[in-house]
């Protein structure tokens, strides 16, 4: 079980590195203020969110408090 | 981690209360500067504190005195909102859906990012349009944040990942355990209470 869920916890971060690897690689470079690419930056910040949630989760999982 | 009478314990603090602002605080600092940051990761920068200072001082104050009053007004919001989620969110996501009853770390982040969530849609549905938008004059900002001045549907989603840090954070920081044991929440509650 426990092995089960730290699985999906790495999946989770996994599909996060894939969709911020595709945005980063798909979008022009953002110059100053001036957007890039709507789909890639929204791939970036999507990307980022799953990476920060599986993080998140893994620590929660973790407990390093105890 | 401190222990309470209530048969409750923190991360921080002996109380909902305390911990809750403590929690709040932090996961709206870490929040802040994640969004002043996002520029570095090729995404629009959110700069709450402006965008709150121009909310009070309008739009031709001085520049620091903006980020600095609407600094304060958005710890402030932070910290209320994280105290509305510790005391009222927080117990009532584990009455009503029961897998979440426990009071587990992971389970209270889950209530963390969810409250995340939630926050997300009050900012770029009402939030963002409503205040935002006539602040400029109208038309900067699109419905439900699909627009955001040059930025499209990215700022929605940056707007999602600005919630998501804020949640994880709170999540994890507002983390109540039952205190029946001194040693470990899984002695109370048994192994594989996940």
């Amino acid at each position: 079980m426990a092995s089960r869920t730290l699985l999906v916890y790495a999946g989770l971060f996994l599909l996060g590195l894939v969709l911020l690897a595709v945005g980063a690689l798909t979008q022009p470079y953002r110059v100053g203020a001036t957007p890039g690419s709507e789909v890639g930056e929204s791939l970036v910040a999507i990307g980022l969110t799953f990476v920060i949630l599986g993080i998140g989760y893994f620590l929660a999982w973790a407990n390093p408090t105890q | 981690m401190e222990e309470s009478d209530s048969g409750v314990k923190y991360l921080i603090g002996r109380s909902a209360g305390k911990s809750a602002v403590i929690a709040a605080f932090v996961a709206t600092h870490v929040a802040t500067m994640a969004g002043l940051w996002f520029g570095g990761v090729r995404l629009p920068q959110f700069n709450f504190n402006m965008l709150n200072g121009w909310l009070v001082l309008g739009l031709t104050a001085d520049p620091v005195q903006t980020f600095v009053i609407g600094g304060i007004l958005h710890y402030t919001s932070g910290i209320i909102w994280g105290v509305v989620f510790a005391l009222i969110v927080h117990p009532a996501l584990g009455r009503f859906i029961k897998p979440l009853a426990a009071l587990t770390p992971t389970n209270n982040y889950i209530k963390g990012v969810l409250w995340g969530l939630v926050l997300w849609v009050i900012s770029s549905a009402f939030w963002m349009p409503l205040l935002i938008d006539p602040l400029f004059g109208g038309g900067v900002v699109g419905p439900f944040l699909t627009k955001f001045g040059l930025n499209g549907v990215q700022a929605l989603f940056a707007n999602l990942l600005w919630h998501s840090i804020y949640g994880v954070n709170l999540g994890l920081l507002f983390s109540p355990t039952p205190a029946a044991t001194r040693g470990s929440w899984r002695a109370a509650s048994g192994v594989g209470v996940r």
